[in-house]
């Protein structure tokens, strides 16, 4: 039988080198057109809209825009549209992300037990998520008219008219809550499916083990359940954080952004900007604003996943 | 390591999605248009492509197609490729495309895009065409419809179509059962006296809106102009906190108390359904309603906008120009002037708009033919006055659409326009 050093010296001497480096080689062919792709697709753009951002187009007939550095940026950190977007951005994401995460766990936790209708009542669930933002968006919008839909016609038979009129989309105290129900309503069913398919994976014989030592089942959740979904639960908070952050349709169909910034958020706004005032390079800097922040948001998540490679390593 | 850096690029990317979406993609925009200057025509013919929008399911495509086939019968020099594109993508596209350098020769402009892509550089004068020009004339256009496209005493559009906001469109029904007249509609006292008539019980008297968009904006302006208030001034400073505009502003957001709830969520487009099923006296809208309405079982009249006692209602125009693009070569821009005579020509012009002609021959042959009520029509259009032509109109529009929902929401009237005001002349 060859020994270890010796069959690891014959690879080295191949004139085909290594079958190391050769399946290296061989991944990075098949990588190519990927990475090509990324490249042309998105980073490409990326860098376009950073240089864009660093522009200005100037008054007086003339299409070329002069470089500006970080011009645009000071103009809008220092206006006041950046806090209120900040605060609306983060209120949005946070409400959202919570709202869709406990909605879809809670209803995982119920469906992950076959009952009678259950699988017919599965799909049902996942509708909202199958239907296109801006017919979601349209019914949501209907459902709060204070004329005409079914939220006001349901509050004024049980709280009479002064309630049933609630303008929940034209009040500034209330609208971003209003598209913050409605978004929570669209996008569960995404966690619930996610949670659903973690769910198959809990260790039985631990549930089974908690129950035999007399555990109730909210215990059983908090300490058995949820500790081993863990990586699955921190995945898709990361996702709809990004899903929810970058969010337009739904509040552009509802709202606008409106009434007075009330529930303008980056994407929203960077439209508006963009193509409501034909303003490019201030719509770029906003973007690249808003990509920075997304950012902040997945470091807690990188280093996480980093770390535990480092531990399996 | 490399399973590391794999899935940290893979979040990078799904980050860098967000950011790119937002980037003016170059390619969103060729399929749409031809690339003008790019494109190699056959010998001793050009091709021109002309973008349109079309705002109402009316089978204007066809229409426009006849013209176009027409124009190439006459001119067999010039090759016509039309693009009709939905409104509500239109503008999006036609930026894309303007950003992408991918711009159409001659493309239909809206009146408010005009001084902004002009000062970008976008279109070009036309000065010297119209100059030259037998047809193409001041005079034949409605003054602000022309006066729209003239941006620093230089054209840079040729009026297509207009319209003019707003009519005051009422159910005579409703009216009639409150006892009220609805000439009485034309005066501010008189709509402030109908709004308290007509409102109760589920029914509404004044179908006012605030919400975010131009509907509000040019509802807005027409109060103001009525009342003799300008949005600008003739030194092109704001003045919407002068008193006549300051007035207006109060008198508008005190009919509120008689509009459907959720004033400031509410459009045009909210208050033609209430308008529709019964529920809403009156609403404010262009001409553009009359087929609407016409095909409805609403038994409805209207008159032209309000005005306080012994003033006149003024209007504000809306309607879209023609442009040439900077990007098409000599020949095209030739091609594309010829074509510009002839579709804004009497005989044609009225055949290709969805709106009311800009031709003012036309548009009398077309009003007769196809509206109700043509004299008060024309004579609305005549008084009207176009948006200020700022190069910043859409900012300002935002401005000037804030305050009043700030005013709407409660806002002393001239503090929140003289806010708007501060923000306006820093632009």
């Amino acid at each position: 039988m060859r020994s270890l050093a010796q069959s690891n010296r014959r690879r080295r001497l191949s004139p085909f080198g290594s079958s190391r480096n050769r399946a290296a080689r061989a991944g990075l062919l098949f990588l190519a057109p990927a990475v090509l792709g990324v490249a042309a697709l998105v980073f490409w753009p990326l860098v376009q809209a950073v240089w864009q951002s660093m522009h200005k187009t100037p008054s007086g007939f003339s299409s070329a825009s002069e470089f500006v550095g970080f011009a645009n940026y000071i103009d809008i950190v220092s206006g006041n549209s950046f806090f209120f977007l900040i605060v609306n951005s983060f209120a949005w994401t946070l409400f959202v992300v919570v709202g869709q995460n406990v909605m879809g766990f809670l209803f995982a936790l119920a469906f992950n037990a076959r009952w009678q209708l259950s699988g017919i009542l599965r799909a049902i669930i996942i509708l909202p998520w199958v239907l296109p933002g801006v017919v979601a968006a349209v019914l949501w919008r209907f459902m709060y008219d204070p004329q005409l839909g079914l939220i006001s016609s349901v509050l004024e038979r049980l709280f009479g008219p002064e309630l049933g009129r609630s303008q929940f989309l034209a009040d500034t105290n209330t609208a971003l809550a209003a598209v913050i129900v409605a978004a929570i309503w669209k996008g569960f069913p995404f966690a619930f499916l996610i949670y659903l398919a973690g769910l198959q994976n809990v260790d039985r014989s631990q549930v089974e083990a908690a129950t035999m030592d007399g555990a109730r089942f909210p215990r059983i959740v908090l300490s058995v359940i949820i500790p081993s979904m863990r990586p699955v639960i921190a995945l898709t908070l990361l996702l709809t954080a990004i899903f929810t952050f970058n969010y337009f349709d739904m509040i552009w169909v509802m709202t606008k952004g409106g009434p007075l910034n009330s529930t303008h958020i980056f994407p929203t706004f960077i439209f508006q900007t963009g193509f409501g005032q034909f303003n490019f390079e201030m719509a770029a800097a906003y973007g690249v604003l808003a990509f920075a922040l997304l950012l902040i948001l997945l470091v807690p998540y990188l280093r996480h996943s980093l770390k535990s490679e480092r531990d399996e390593d | 390591m490399r399973t590391r850096n794999i899935r940290a690029a893979a979040l990078l990317a799904v980050g860098a999605l967000a950011l790119a979406a937002c980037t003016s993609a170059a390619s969103e925009g060729e399929d749409a248009g031809s690339g003008s200057g790019d494109t190699a025509p056959p010998a001793e013919q050009v091709t021109i492509t002309w973008w349109d929008n079309q705002q109402t399911d009316s089978g204007l495509s066809e229409y426009q197609q006849i013209a176009v086939d027409r124009f190439m019968a006459e001119n067999p020099d010039v090759v016509v490729e039309v693009e009709t594109i939905p409104y509500p993508e239109y503008q999006q596209r036609l930026q894309l495309a303007v950003q992408g350098g991918n711009s159409p020769t001659v493309a239909t402009v809206d009146q408010i895009w005009t001084a902004g892509l002009a000062a970008r550089g976008n279109i070009i004068s036309l000065d010297e065409y119209v100059a030259a020009s037998g047809s193409v004339k001041r005079d034949n256009f409605f003054a602000g419809a022309w006066d729209s496209a003239v941006v620093d005493g230089q054209a840079f559009g040729v009026p297509f179509n207009v319209d003019v906001w707003q009519f005051t469109f009422y159910n005579e029904d409703l009216l009639l059962a409150a006892d009220v007249d609805p000439q009485s509609l034309t005066t501010w006292d008189g709509l402030e006296a109908a709004g308290a008539a007509l409102t109760g019980d589920g029914q509404f008297g004044i179908g006012l809106f605030g919400h975010l968009g131009e509907d509000t904006v040019v509802v807005m302006d027409s109060f103001i102009f009525s009342n003799e208030g300008e949005v600008l001034d003739s030194a092109g400073k704001c003045a919407l906190n002068q008193p006549a505009s300051v007035e207006a502003l109060e008198y508008l957001a005190g009919l509120q108390q008689y509009a459907p709830a959720g004033v400031l969520n509410n459009s045009s487009g909210e208050m033609r359904e209430l308008f529709l099923n019964g529920s809403l006296a009156t609403e404010f809208w262009p001409a553009l309603e009359q087929p609407t309405l016409q095909d409805s079982d609403i038994n409805w009249g209207f008159v032209a906008g309000t005005a306080p006692a012994g003033k006149t209602p003024v209007g504000t125009y809306g309607g879209w120009n023609l442009s040439m693009f900077t990007d098409a070569t000599d020949a095209e821009r030739d091609a594309a002037w010829r074509f510009i005579e002839f579709i804004t020509s009497p005989e044609v012009n009225g055949d290709v708009v969805d709106l009311l002609p800009a031709n003012i021959e036309a548009a009398k042959a077309f009003v007769e033919a196809n509206r109700e009520g043509p004299e008060v029509i024309l004579e609305h259009l005549n008084n009207a006055k176009p948006r200020p032509l700022s190069e910043n109109y859409l900012e300002l529009s935002t401005i000037q659409n804030e305050m009043f929902q700030s005013i709407l929401n409660g806002t002393d009237a001239q503090s929140a326009a003289d806010t708007a005001c501060v923000a306006i002349d820093g632009l």
